[in-house]
């Protein structure tokens, strides 16, 4: 099965993340680049999919130089090789765009399985794995918390409000999950080494024939118009218990339509 | 002249960093206060291969040295491990697996290598006896020889990790140390099975209650009668101090790698407080009173890393390292007491409050300054075979 997993670099959020106050969009530079946490459980995913069904790994990265650093760590988990997408023209894309040249990307480097974080630690848009099943013509199955293939079919659960669906559907296809799917496994000394040796094809956007006027800030179909800093936290509602304790934490949750 | 870290050293500090920032200083509070083994953190390193870096790659470790093996303790006591419970990184993949991969016989490396790797068998050192603790060649458990055995009598004091460990570096006299000529002669090292002693009655221990490091237990050892098999010698009958010498650099270099890690934690907690804490209207880290003292733990932690990771190569070169592990040792234990008293200052009485975890690294840190071997005895080697100085003993 040729798996390919979709990571993305992200600014830690232990450190102070910043806008740029020229383009508005993220200021790589102020913070340590670290691979997305929900990737990591993508990859761990692909891994044991791979280690029960045989194939091959292939981690998929769109992001700038330093986004290399990401690779390593998903190739030091154990994928087999990797496809950097990096180009100027992409600077500044928002998920439609991002998805478009990803898609391509697929199209051009084949699968027979997608496997992405649910959502990012960066953006949250947490639409990338619909738009991409959507463009690549292939079903989805997104929030997944636990995934089976056997044979030629795909089977996930899919997290809910209510607590799981049941889906399934033919190969290829695109699966996105949750933290709960599985525990990623730690870069083991060996695996840190061979990472170095393991190929990374780097592709700009006329290698995966991407379109550039469907992609990058001038082209988004989002715009960051403003951003401010969040507001400190206000204090809080303190209800004070004079035996209707109860009657006023409800009215409370029930004037926020919590209940 | 090249700086930069090889290849390996930077996985080893990326990937063992990784693993160990899953337990914060709270967990590492609540191993000692529970005087627990972090089994979890041994778990994970085995797991990934970090307790196997210097266990050559035929017998499944990383092929590494002892560079490596310094980056790594060095990675998981800046995790907030702290020095006394970096100790979990000397026991076995440095008592053990670093000595027997130099000095093991063919079939010692073979059966206990692989094991070590992995994490799976683990190992302690026994040379201290409560009448020769820095006098190290005074010592007199004795092994006579007894056909294909010896038989060991002795007592050793300080012995940590024999609780977990399958086998016992144990350092012993076969010539007296008043009959050895010169006085280094004469010593062996013999690899004993500590279950089956303990099984046998002719090996028992006693833990120490310790003021600090009480992830590791350190224990008062009895032998009484022990039978070990000839073929249990590391190297040679009589010869045991060119092994010994292999032993204690790396021991030095390593603790000095791990107090490198205290002093680091110690000036993150000190830092992290110095800019937060407000007094008089400003962070009280404005202050230069406060700040200089950390940044001058900062200068001496950045110039005791560089002879750790000297003393480190020239170890792993096979040259002579013992003035440099004991230079890289000095200036490592002085800037993590250092980084730990300042850190202390900074907090102020807050540093008093078990709540905060400056209490445990400045017992951990003041540990350092005298185990495995004290400062003065540092500083009497640096003046006497360095500088030549009339020896005092």
């Amino acid at each position: 099965m040729n798996i390919v997993v979709c990571v993305k670099q992200v600014p830690d959020t232990a450190t102070e993340r910043k806008l740029r106050s020229d383009d508005k969009t993220l200021d790589r530079d102020a913070a340590d680049g670290v691979i997305n946490e929900l990737c990591e459980y993508a990859v761990e995913e692909a891994l044991r999919l791979k280690e029960a069904h045989g194939g091959e790994v292939t981690v998929l990265t769109m992001g700038p130089g330093k986004a290399t650093d990401t690779i390593r760590k998903a190739l030091a988990m154990g994928a087999d090789k990797a496809v950097h997408l990096v180009d100027d023209a992409l600077h500044g894309s928002d998920a439609l765009g991002t998805s478009y040249a990803l898609a391509q990307t697929l199209k051009k480097i084949g699968f027979d399985l997608v496997v992405l974080g649910s959502e990012s630690t960066d953006a949250r848009t947490g639409v990338l794995a619909a738009m991409l099943a959507e463009r690549l013509g292939v079903p989805q199955l997104t929030f997944s918390n636990k995934v089976e293939v056997n044979g030629e079919t795909i089977t996930a659960q899919r997290v809910t409000d209510y607590g799981y669906d049941r889906v399934e559907a033919s190969l290829p296809a695109v699966v996105s999950v949750v933290e709960k799917i599985n525990e990623p496994r730690y870069p083991s000394f060996k695996g840190i080494m061979a990472a170095k040796k393991k190929p990374v094809t780097t592709l700009g956007i006329a290698d995966a024939e991407i379109d550039a006027s469907q992609v990058g800030l001038a082209n988004s179909w989002s715009e960051v118009v403003d951003f401010a800093a969040a507001p400190p936290r206000a204090a809080g509602t303190i209800v004070k218990d004079e035996g209707d304790g109860g009657v006023k934490t409800a009215d409370f949750l029930a004037s926020k339509k919590f209940v | 002249m090249d700086f930069t870290l090889p290849e390996s050293a930077l996985a080893v500090q990326r990937g063992v960093t990784d693993v160990c920032a899953r337990y914060d200083l709270g967990y590492w509070q609540r191993c000692e206060s529970e005087k627990r083994w972090p089994q979890e953190v041994w778990d994970d390193l085995a797991r990934g291969g970090w307790l196997g870096l210097a266990v050559p790659e035929e017998y499944g470790g990383g092929g590494q040295g002892l560079l490596e093996l310094a980056v790594a303790t060095e990675a998981l006591s800046a995790s907030g491990a702290a020095g006394g419970s970096a100790f979990t990184y000397v026991l076995t993949p440095g008592f053990g697996a670093l000595t027997l991969a130099r000095h093991g016989s063919p079939r010692q490396r073979e059966e206990l290598l692989p094991k070590l790797a992995t994490g799976e068998v683990e190992t302690c050192f026994a040379l201290t006896e409560p009448d020769a603790g820095s006098d190290s060649l005074g010592i007199s458990t004795f092994a006579r020889r007894d056909g294909d055995e010896f038989v060991v009598n002795g007592r050793k004091v300080w012995i940590t990790g024999v609780q977990r460990a399958t086998w016992m570096l144990l350092v012993t006299r076969t010539v007296p140390a008043a009959e050895a000529k010169p006085r280094s002669h004469g010593l062996t090292i013999l690899l004993v099975n500590v279950p089956e002693a303990v099984a046998a009655g002719s090996l028992s221990y006693r833990p120490i209650p310790k003021m600090g490091a009480n992830t590791t237990p350190s224990n008062t050892v009895f032998v009484d009668g022990l039978r070990v098999p000839a073929a249990n010698v590391v190297g040679e009958v009589d010869q045991g101090s060119r092994v010994l010498w292999d032993i204690l650099n790396p021991e030095r270099i390593l603790l000095a790698a791990g107090g490198l890690g205290a002093a680091e934690v110690a000036l993150s907690v000190a830092v992290r407080y110095a800019g937060e804490r407000e007094v008089f209207g400003r962070p009280i880290g404005a202050n230069q009173a406060v700040a200089f003292p950390l940044a001058e733990v900062k200068a001496k932690i950045e110039l005791a890393r560089l002879m750790v990771h000297k003393a480190a190569w020239l170890f792993d070169a096979g040259l002579p390292c013992g003035t440099e592990a004991g230079i890289a040792k000095l200036a490592a234990s002085q800037a993590a007491w250092e980084s730990a008293d300042r850190a202390f200052q900074t907090l102020g009485g807050m540093a008093y409050s078990l709540e905060y975890p400056v209490a445990r690294l400045l017992a951990d840190a003041r540990i350092g300054k005298v185990a495995p071997v004290t400062e003065e005895l540092l500083l009497n080697h640096l003046a006497t075979r360095v500088l030549g100085l009339p020896r005092s003993f």
